[in-house]
């Protein structure tokens, strides 16, 4: 009785969840293959690969420019690596010493935690000001970098906490019974079996700072972000080339999911003895 | 000089609650010692402070005369083989094998060697390039043993390493496990909540109940002669009966109980006067019809009826209601046929030689 009008309102649920999510990402998708003289908006006056072209700059100059991208996704790139490297070392770190008890965990969690709490522009504003006071030149790799590391490390830090969780510590502590020193320990037993962990890490640090704007408004200081970059192009004027960049770069967004799931599918492989072990103790 | 030491080992956790107290044991080189005990007695926390893993807060430990109370367990010479395996699940069973001594100083080639001979031994030698997960319990458990025994520990110290299995495997390993430890005369120290594992394994026992050791003696020892109510209840199965008031003369004990005076062996626990508890092993006990047995000296008589009866095998458990006021258990054989006549509710009388029969303290 309840499953007969519930299934049908879950359904329709479903639709509208998919059609919000996926429709602007299609709308965006098909309008980047607008012709040459048409707008930002339907209809499409010929169907073509212009503004594609135009991105890249093989077609010949012309009144509207080049999207000034090449710099500011370099920039965004190097800042994601960055970011990611730092956010989860420290990541795997921080959520390695909560393993154990220790005084004042509770408000050291918190503390770790408001990183991802607190609102962006307000951190942001603020670390403006604050390298403002103390003198220190805002750059993406400095100021913009220290914020991005704040935001996505909880992240990182949850994430690997929810794995260390469920980790099987008698492992460890076989290969410690054998002699093998801690440091030893973690580089051949415990780091291979948190890695898929680690993975989702890193996913998540990346993808955090390579589309951050808020924090990154602040305190990039003159040389501007991706994200940044694009926002300006908007204060112009939209030609459909933004449309084609969006295309590619959620492309390189499924690139890089697909190598995670990859490189996931093959963690899990070898870590299912870890599971088979755990359900039969 | 000792393999292992206990003097005087406790662990009081921060909050007060004791895990263990006064543990004294000495264990001499190639002995096999079981801690046998209900879960929490902290049999397994034991284990793990000689292990390393448990921070140590009374008393010390000694390995090889060598006091080693504050060295981390990377660096005792001691292997610990856990219930659940604990393999390396990234690794293939030659490398999990040959894992505790990739950091040693050895050879490759006597890398090598070693491993292909403990996984010959253990009949592994098969399996070596497969993922252990591919693999049976006992197999697992075998290439537990067969890597925590090729970096040659002075002590191998086992935590339920045969709670996993089923019964016939359990068997089996149980078997191999008492060969293997003759044969390369390495100290075992086994932790078990299961009594028969421990009376069948191990040279000695260490009865455990809240931390404390109730008692310390060969299987027989804690078998045959419960010190503690507690060892007397936990080992085999005892018919329990209250009694008053103990004499003592000539090494054999008498109190009254209930159900008459009745005779036994006092624990050394025990002083004359007290109240006591009279120990008697289901299996010391015979069982006759009413009237039978009066013609033969008997002692310890128990009169009662049958309240209910089964076989597993060979053995026959009887129940016995005493008036209504105590059920005992007995255990004879079923090769007695007139007992195998005896039906539910038939009065019957039960005694037991003094000599099989323990006095020991309450509480």
């Amino acid at each position: 009785m309840e499953s007969r009008v519930l299934k049908p309102v879950l359904a329709v649920y479903c639709a509208a969840f998919i059609l919000f999510l996926y429709g602007p990402m299609i709308v965006l998708a098909i309008l980047s293959f607008q012709g040459a003289g048409g707008g930002p908006q339907f209809p499409i006056i010929e169907w073509s690969t212009y503004w594609y072209q135009h991105l890249l700059g093989l077609t010949p100059p012309g009144r509207i420019t080049q999207l000034p991208i090449g710099d500011a996704l370099l920039r965004s790139l190097t800042l994601a690596f960055m970011t990611t490297v730092v956010s989860t070392v420290l990541g795997v770190m921080t959520a390695q010493g909560f393993r154990t008890r220790f005084k004042g965990s509770g408000i050291v969690f918190y503390l770790v935690i408001l990183g991802m709490i607190v609102p962006g522009v307000l951190v942001g504003l603020g670390m403006a000001l604050f390298s403002n006071m103390a003198g220190v030149a805002r750059a993406w790799w400095g100021t913009a970098f220290v914020l991005h590391v704040v935001y996505t490390f909880p992240f990182a830090f949850l994430v690997m906490l929810a794995i260390l969780n469920r980790f099987d510590r008698s492992v460890e502590e076989a290969s410690l019974s054998l002699g093998v020193s801690p440091a030893q320990t973690f580089r051949r037993v415990t780091f291979p079996m948190i890695f898929p962990g680690v993975l989702s890490a890193m996913l998540f640090s990346f993808t955090l700072s390579y589309d951050e704007f808020s924090r990154t408004l602040f305190t990039s200081g003159r040389e501007l972000t991706l994200p940044l970059t694009i926002y300006g192009t908007f204060s112009v004027e939209i030609y459909p080339n933004i449309f084609a960049f969006g295309v590619l770069t959620t492309l390189f967004s499924f690139t890089l999911l697909a190598i995670y799931a990859l490189l996931m599918l093959r963690a899990v492989r070898k870590g299912q003895a870890f599971k088979g072990q755990e359900a039969e103790a | 000089m000792y393999d292992l030491e206990l003097n005087r080992v406790g662990k009081t956790y921060s909050d007060g609650t004791v895990a263990v107290a006064d543990f004294d044991l000495r264990v001499g080189k190639g002995e096999f010692v079981a801690f046998l005990g209900p879960s929490g007695c902290g049999k397994s926390t034991t284990l793990r402070m000689i292990a390393g893993f448990e921070e140590i807060t009374n008393g010390d430990i000694l390995i090889k005369g060598k006091n080693v109370s504050s060295i981390p367990p990377e660096r005792r010479p001691t292997s610990m083989i856990f219930q659940n395996y604990a393999l390396f699940p990234h690794m293939s069973v030659r490398q999990n094998i040959g894992f505790g001594l990739d950091v040693k100083h050895l050879s490759k080639t006597e890398k090598d060697s070693k491993v292909d001979r403990i996984m010959d031994m253990f009949g592994l030698t098969p399996f070596a390039d497969r993922k252990a997960d591919k693999l049976s319990g006992g197999q697992r458990q075998r290439i537990a043993l067969a890597r925590g025994l090729v970096v040659e520990p002075d002590i191998l110290l086992l935590d339920e390493p045969l709670g996993a299995l089923d019964a016939n495997l359990r068997r089996v390993i149980q078997n191999e496990l008492k060969l293997l430890q003759r044969e390369l005369g390495i100290t075992f120290v086994f932790v078990t909540h299961a009594q028969s594992e421990a009376l069948g394994l191990s040279d000695r026992i260490v009865v455990m109940n809240r931390g404390r050791v109730e008692q310390i003696g060969t299987p027989h020892e804690v078998y045959a002669n419960p010190k503690t109510e507690f060892v007397a209840r936990f080992i085999g199965s005892n018919a329990i009966i209250e009694g008053q008031n103990l004499s003592i003369a000539d090494g054999i004990g008498a109190v009254d109980t209930a159900f008459g005076r009745m005779r036994g062996r006092p624990a050394e626990t025990v002083r004359a006067g007290e109240g006591v508890l009279v120990a008697i092993p289901a299996e010391a006990m015979r069982i006759s019809r009413r009237g039978a047995a009066d013609a033969l000296p008997a002692e310890n008589r128990l009169n009662g009826t049958i309240a209910m009866r089964h076989a597993v095998g060979s053995v026959q458990h009887f129940q016995i209601d005493l008036d209504g006021r105590q059920r005992v258990d007995v255990e004879t054989s079923t090769d007695n046929r007139d007992l195998m006549q005896l039906a539910v509710g038939d009065a019957v009388t039960v005694d037991c030689p003094s000599e099989n029969v323990t006095l020991v303290a309450r509480g």
